[in-house]
């Protein structure tokens, strides 16, 4: 973290008007550094669920101050990330920016909040804290990289592409540079991930570009899992187009050696590579853990199925990844549905009214090649104060049509987080 | 000033201008309140069909300005699986649950928004003569007419009309519905490069 000097500080905001302040400032912060003056909900994190939550805050109440804390400048979309790894789409294309949420009167800070006191109601952020009335968290997935021996010390020579960006982009460098013939190995963790369907969409969009550009290249997928666990029939038909895509169930990656280029499975077979993605096991946002938010397996936060608030502190509420519980996949359409109910019941809940149950929906779309895709829809209601799902609907294949209502959904899904 | 004020001054007052700054951005236009009955029954739509409706996709339909008359009707008949498509089925027998008339007096209280999908203009002059069947039950201006259960074809995008015209005609719409015959012969009538004539022009129509 840079201390900007008070002439730097003075020389910069002169300068820019704003934006030199947003370009250069990430200045140490001390004490209360943004003194409350009326009812304020504090999110940390603009993903899918913490944008969402936000934008919805101010949409049920402007009159409530809204302050979202985010490390990165940039919001990058996770769906449509694995049709970068097949050269069909670029990370560009997939990346906004955060001036829609502004335009509505969220104030947003750079920066991570690095800790959370639910007994003093603050979020800290370094040195200096931030006191809310009601907290909305929604810090994603971070990796369990313990668990597989080998891969912390791997760094970027090992990548998850698991979170959209840098590695994202690697990743297809990797798949391009890959000798005609390579091996790449794609492996899957045990449940529960971000986007279950993910890894055998991702399955698809590699064995399409290796089928084209590298015919004689090789994709071997280690599931953990026994079989498919998401749109399991429409995976295996789709696959059918790829016999240069050969799936491994029940084998799950323990060991990586970046040196040998090789993995190791539980049964301890080794398999080399020229390319692997292996994406780890995963768990809540490492901030949610450090708030104690999850539960006994210190992975996920069990939460309120009506409001999100946590289920170990009150006046916290979680919504996204980070969730665990509800019958529902961690998706980026559940993290935006979350994100708008719990906003609505923040509201309800500041101006003193009851919670309002109410249930989210989900849509998963999965592209198999450059132009067809396939869905995954369910559909909730709230029983008991409980989430549960009343029905799921597949496509009933892969279209071209569904191709394009998958385009229309990332259009419009991403406006509804961030415009 | 308080003294967390003060000891703060310098780099304190980098986020604090920085917020100021964010802060003088006005708020964009305001949709309906959640005083609106169907506010929160509306939260699963903006996922596909934009804010407030305002679809701003190819083949997703625009909801805003709809009547609600015609509204329902769609919403029974994707439940029923009279319109089979996955992606509406669940969220129309979600919404009959929910009360699907404060759903459709919500979207038809919406100022209309045509989709912003601009047609080839070839395509679009080629329609405007291919179209003209098409008046005898969606009124001269396409605006629809209820009475013939006829909706409002105008400004809907393009790439949705053409999906519907091409179920209409290999009867996956409404299967065996008599109500339609008539009009699905016609559609059968029409090749598929004319019909997506048929859409453009409809699309560009306000
Ligand atoms: C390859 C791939 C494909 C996918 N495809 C689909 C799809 O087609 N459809 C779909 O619905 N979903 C899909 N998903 C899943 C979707 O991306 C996630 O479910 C979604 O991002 C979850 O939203 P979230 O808000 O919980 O987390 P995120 O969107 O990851 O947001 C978390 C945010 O919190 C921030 N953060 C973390 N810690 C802190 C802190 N301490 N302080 C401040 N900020 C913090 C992070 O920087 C991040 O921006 C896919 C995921 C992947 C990896
Ligand atoms: C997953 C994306 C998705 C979601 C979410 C969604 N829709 Fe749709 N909707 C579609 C698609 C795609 C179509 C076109 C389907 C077809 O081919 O008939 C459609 C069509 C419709 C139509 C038909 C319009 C016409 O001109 O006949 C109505 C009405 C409608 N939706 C209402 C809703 C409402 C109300 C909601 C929220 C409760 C909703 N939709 C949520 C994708 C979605």
């Amino acid at each position: 973290m840079t201390v900007v000097s008070r002439r730097a500080f003075l020389r910069t905001s002169g300068l820019g008007l704003g934006l030199g302040v947003l370009g250069g400032c990430a200045p140490a912060v001390r004490g209360d550094f943004l003194p409350r003056r009326g009812p304020r909900v504090v999110v940390v994190g603009g993903g899918w669920g913490g944008a969402t939550a936000a934008k919805y805050v101010k949409l049920g109440d402007p009159g409530i101050e809204v302050i979202l804390l985010e490390p990165n400048r940039r919001f990058v979309s996770c769906p449509m990330s694995n049709l970068v790894l097949s050269g069909v789409r670029t990370l560009e294309s997939l990346t906004r920016g955060y001036g829609g949420l502004r335009a509505h009167g969220v104030r947003i800070l750079h920066r991570e909040a690095s800790a959370i006191e639910p007994d003093r109601k603050r979020v800290r952020v370094d040195e200096g804290y931030l006191e809310y009335d009601r907290l909305v968290v929604a810090p994603g997935i971070e990796f369990q990289t313990e668990q597989v021996e080998g891969l912390a010390a791997a760094g970027d020579r090992v990548l998850h592409a698991w979170k959209a960006g840098p590695q994202t982009v690697a990743l297809a460098r990797e798949l391009q540079a890959v000798r005609d013939g390579g091996v790449v190995v794609l492996s899957i963790p045990p449940p529960a991930f971000r986007c279950p369907p993910g890894p055998y969409e991702r399955a698809c969009q590699v064995a399409w570009y290796l089928k084209r550009q590298k015919p004689r290249a090789k994709l071997i997928v280690l599931d953990a899992s026994p079989n498919i666990i998401s749109k399991t029939g429409l995976f295996r038909a789709a696959w059918r187009a790829y016999p240069n895509l050969e799936y491994r169930p029940s084998n799950r990656v323990v060991r990586v050696d970046p040196d040998a280029r090789e993995v190791t499975t539980d049964f301890g077979d080794r398999l080399r590579y020229d390319v692997v993605n292996l994406i780890p096991p995963q768990r809540a946002g490492t901030i949610a853990v450090r708030a104690d938010l999850v539960g006994a397996d210190g992975r996920w936060c069990e939460v309120n199925h009506v409001t999100y608030e946590s289920v170990k502190h009150a006046g916290i509420h979680v919504v996204g990844d980070s969730t665990i519980g509800l019958p529902v996949p961690k998706s980026g359409t559940m993290a935006n549905a979350m994100g708008k109910i719990c906003a609505h019941q923040v509201v309800r809940l500041l101006a003193g009214r009851p919670p309002e149950p109410m249930a989210p929906v989900n849509v998963c779309y999965s592209w198999v090649n450059d132009v067809e895709a396939m869905a995954v829809i369910n559909a909730y209601r709230i029983q008991n104060g409980k989430v549960v799902q009343v029905e799921q609907k597949l496509t009933p294949g892969q279209s071209a049509a569904s191709g394009r209502n998958a385009l229309a959904w990332a259009r419009s899904i991403w406006d509804d987080v961030l415009a | 000033m308080t003294s967390s004020h003060r000891a703060l001054a310098g780099p304190a007052a980098c986020v604090l201008g920085l917020v100021a700054v964010l802060g003088l951005v006005a708020p964009a236009a305001t949709p309906a309140g959640p005083r609106d009955p169907g506010y929160t029954k509306v939260f699963a739509c903006s996922a596909c069909h934009g804010r407030d409706g305002a679809s701003r996709s190819d083949t997703v339909p625009v909801l805003a300005g709809m009547p609600a008359w015609y509204l329902k009707k769609a919403i029974e008949d994707y439940a029923a699986g009279r319109r089979p498509a996955a992606e509406m089925e669940p969220y129309a027998k979600m919404v009959l649950g929910l009360g699907v008339d404060d759903v459709a007096a919500y979207f038809a209280a919406r100022p209309k928004a045509p989709t912003p999908i601009a047609p080839d203009p070839a395509a679009v002059e080629r329609g405007g003569t291919a179209a003209q069947p098409c008046v005898a039950c969606h009124g001269a201006e396409g605006k629809g007419d209820r009475s013939k259960g006829a909706p409002d074809l105008t400004g809907q995008p393009p790439g949705y009309l053409l999906n519907q015209m091409l179920l209409f005609k290999a009867d996956t719409r409404s299967p065996g519905d008599p109500a339609l015959t008539a009009q699905k012969a016609l559609l059968k009538a029409i090749p598929d490069p004319q019909l997506a004539d048929i859409a453009a022009w409809w699309a560009s129509r306000r």
